[in-house]
């Protein structure tokens, strides 16, 4: 992160490197005068579309928005519930609760895997259970093929939060595309990013109109639309939000998207040489494998410390002695006091476990072979 | 479809896009530096002491009303002719917005008389807005709500700038204030927001309602403050970004001159229209001087004639608009019966929105002289 870091050599948890190009996309916005909601967020949603392989993507101001738009053409709605991982950021079960229901958190595989566990899933799903949301962690695909045979089987909505997930697929099938409605995020630290922003992608028209319409207010028309003179005024139905993305942001990702694939397959040569180089490091476990590395999109590096009372003084020692900025994904959201004020105090064996000792590690696309060395030789002397 | 004289029209200028591009050339995106620097001079532009940069207006009138616990059982009186999004704020929240009638077509913002007919033991607010930049009169509504110790917010989305008591700036007098910052606002960005208030613990609630709740932020993470985070209530996701903190940064010190000159144009309007058969100003001498100016509407004898001259607009690539009043929605008609409201529902048939921008004063003449020939074709 240029002028940012604590000292001149840190390592950053991640450093965003836009091309000329992309500012250049993004002052053509500008010296058009036209800002809001228009050309360029259509064909962005058009090329976003095209490169998942689905039907209609709806470009919002968020992943939070998405997801809200996503559970509510679920048909999720007060006295529902929704089944989603505690090993998440909070948007996946705050949403919920945005549509009146109750978020159910179900655990994960394990440390080795960090996808929802379907047969805790299946264990947990009830009366009133409305949708089930998968969260692919780090771009690494949950079994979101079993989670789709039990939500059709259980006649459930299956959501995915594919926020990680900008590209990575399972069994050729691009994550996002295997439920309802899958919700993508372009905050700034994401693999495609804008600063902030997200997307809904479905292959279902209703839910594609619903989202476009909440979007913006359930206004039956809008501001460019108005503009080219199709229609003068408008109707208001259902509850909408602003939830729109702008022109700006639009362009950025347009242009960005154009080098998604060739900067994950970098993200996934770095992911092996981290793995290659952490093999052989004591107390240090790194979930998934060399496999899964080819389908994920390697958003960020994650791994996790054998003993959970290490975990913090290790973060400690790497920030202040080797300048090495990391992250934990995630505090467990059941932990979080609004979700234990409302809910109750929960047990998630293998959530609680991996939410003590997972360290992300630093991941960007121009990371190179030395730093990557420096890194794992800094966690190497601060667990021996 | 371009139009000879559009809504509105912006321009960004070239010390504009520079102030994007080094943002974007930096490669920080989100809540930091830009986004702090733009609030502080938020604040300072307003007066207010805490101004909190967010997604919308929309978010902005949001968070105001969590801010506030309002839930479900209460009641927020909003006028009835104003966008969508200020009577859908309390109902994010559980809330129900009461549809209140305004003070006259001429004079269409909030009345205490009015209000005061909405109370009941359940009113927890009221929302006044400032339409079209134009002050709705706080200080009788002010004292109405404090002898009944009710809050009074503002939605100065269409009235950054405008003077709502005398020395007092729109969004700093009630207790919280919202702002837009959407494509045809004055301080425009795309899209974006502000919350102003003088209270430090509601800024802090609404700060925090910002983005997740979360005890701690990207950047606070980043610059190695905070390790780890807590999250404390449902928040959302209404963080606007580096980018629009830099264009809003830039564009903020030549907001007043905008503002001048919107006046300008509206008096040049005002000017030629003013004894022009079968068309009413709106406001008066006194309320041209305070408002901000985000539009420009004029009245006529009927919502036939109205869209007589709408029309007749469209065929001269003349651009126009105007406010359905809510209960005309499908979605907010049980809020109110036709017929109920009758200043509102006159204002709102009977307005028209001509295009009124920042730097373009050469095309008033001629919208206003189409407007004028129209009319005596009638």
């Amino acid at each position: 992160m240029a002028g940012t870091g604590t000292s001149p050599e840190a390592v950053p948890l991640y450093d965003l490197r836009l091309q000329p190009e992309d500012v250049r996309a993004v002052m053509e916005v500008l010296e058009s005068g036209w800002l809001a909601l228009g050309p360029r967020t259509d064909e962005f949603e058009a090329a976003f579309a095209s490169h998942l392989g689905v039907g209609h993507a709806v470009a919002v101001s968020s992943c939070t928005a998405a997801l809200h738009l996503a559970y509510l053409a679920a048909g999720v709605g007060p006295g529902d519930e929704v089944i989603v991982p505690s090993l998440t950021f909070a948007a996946t079960a705050a949403a919920v609760i945005y549509c009146g229901a109750t978020p159910i958190f179900a655990d994960i595989l394990g440390p080795h895997d960090f996808g929802l566990d379907p047969a805790d899933v299946e264990r947990r799903i009830a009366p009133r259970t409305r949708a089930v949301c998968a969260v692919h962690f780090a771009g690494y695909p949950a079994a979101v093929d079993r989670l789709r045979a039990l939500c059709d089987a259980r006649g459930l909505a299956l959501i995915e939060d594919a926020a990680h997930a900008p590209s990575a697929d399972l069994g050729g099938r691009k994550l996002g595309t295997w439920g309802r409605a899958g919700a993508f995020s372009f905050f700034s630290n994401k693999i495609l990013s804008c600063g902030e922003g997200g997307l809904l992608a479905t292959d279902d028209a209703h839910v594609a109109a619903l989202a476009r319409s909440l979007r913006s207010h359930g206004m039956t028309s809008g501001t460019s639309r108005r503009q080219t003179r199709e229609t003068d005024s408008y109707d208001v139905v259902g509850l909408g939000f602003n939830y729109r993305l702008d022109e700006p942001r639009s362009a950025l990702l347009l242009s960005r998207l154009a080098r998604l694939e060739p900067e994950i397959e970098r993200r996934r040569e770095l992911t092996r040489a981290y793995r290659d180089k952490l093999a052989g490091l004591p107390h240090v476990l790194v979930p998934y494998d060399d496999a899964g590395v080819g389908r994920s999109s390697c958003y960020v590096m994650p791994i996790v410390v054998s003993d959970d009372g290490r975990r913090d003084a290790v973060r400690r020692r790497l920030r202040d002695e080797h300048g090495i900025q990391t992250s934990i994904l995630y505090p467990a959201a059941h932990e979080f006091t609004a979700y234990r004020d409302r809910f109750g105090e929960q047990r998630l064996p293998h959530t609680e476990r991996v939410a003590r000792t997972e360290i992300t590690i630093p991941l960007f696309a121009h990371l190179d072979e030395a730093t990557q060395d420096r890194v794992v030789g800094a966690l190497g002397e601060v667990l021996a | 479809m371009s139009w000879t004289v559009p809504l509105t029209d912006i321009v960004i200028t070239e010390g504009d896009r520079r102030a994007v591009a080094e943002c974007l050339e930096g490669g920080w995106l989100t809540m930091g530096p830009r986004t702090q620097r733009f609030e502080a001079a938020l604040a300072e532009w307003t007066g207010a002491p805490h101004a909190v940069a967010v997604s919308s207006a929309t978010a902005a009138l949001h968070l105001a009303c969590r801010a506030l616990d309002l839930g479900p059982g209460d009641e927020v009186i909003v006028p009835a002719l104003t966008f969508i999004a200020t009577a859908n704020a309390p109902r994010y929240t559980g809330a129900r917005p009461v549809l209140c009638d305004v003070e006259s077509p001429e004079r269409p913002n909030l009345s205490a008389a009015a209000v005061e007919r909405c109370l009941t033991a359940h009113t927890r607010a009221v929302i006044a807005v400032h339409f079209c930049g134009y002050p709705a009169d706080l200080g009788p509504l002010r004292e109405l709500c404090d002898m009944r110790e009710i809050a009074l917010l503002e939605d100065a989305a269409q009235a950054i700038g405008a003077e709502v008591e005398p020395g007092r700036q729109a969004g700093t007098v009630g207790a919280l204030g919202c702002l837009s910052f959407f494509s045809r606002t004055q301080l425009c960005m795309g899209e974006g927001g502000a919350v102003l208030t003088a209270d430090a613990e509601l800024a802090t609630r609404v700060r925090s309602l910002r983005s997740h709740a979360m005890t701690s932020g990207t950047w606070d993470r980043h610059t190695g403050h905070e390790v780890s985070y807590d999250v404390v209530d449902v928040g959302y996701n209404f963080r606007l970004d580096e980018p629009r903190a830099a264009l809003g940064l830039a564009r903020l010190p030549r907001l007043r001159g905008d503002i001048e000159r919107r006046r300008a144009a509206v008096l040049r309007y005002r000017e030629v229209l003013v004894s022009t058969p079968g068309l009413t100003l709106m406001w008066t001498d006194a309320d041209v001087a305070r408002s901000s100016h985000f539009a420009f509407a004029v009245l006529f004898e009927s919502g036939e004639e109205r869209r007589r001259v709408q029309e007749a607009l469209v065929e001269r690539g003349i651009q126009t608009t105007r406010y359905p009043v809510l209960h005309t929605f499908t979605e907010l008609a049980p809020l109110a019966a036709s017929g109920s409201l009758p200043a509102a529902e006159a204002a709102a048939d009977r307005h028209l929105v001509l295009p009124l921008s920042s730097h373009r004063d050469d095309t008033v003449d001629l919208v206003a002289g189409a407007v004028r020939d129209v009319l005596g074709r009638g």
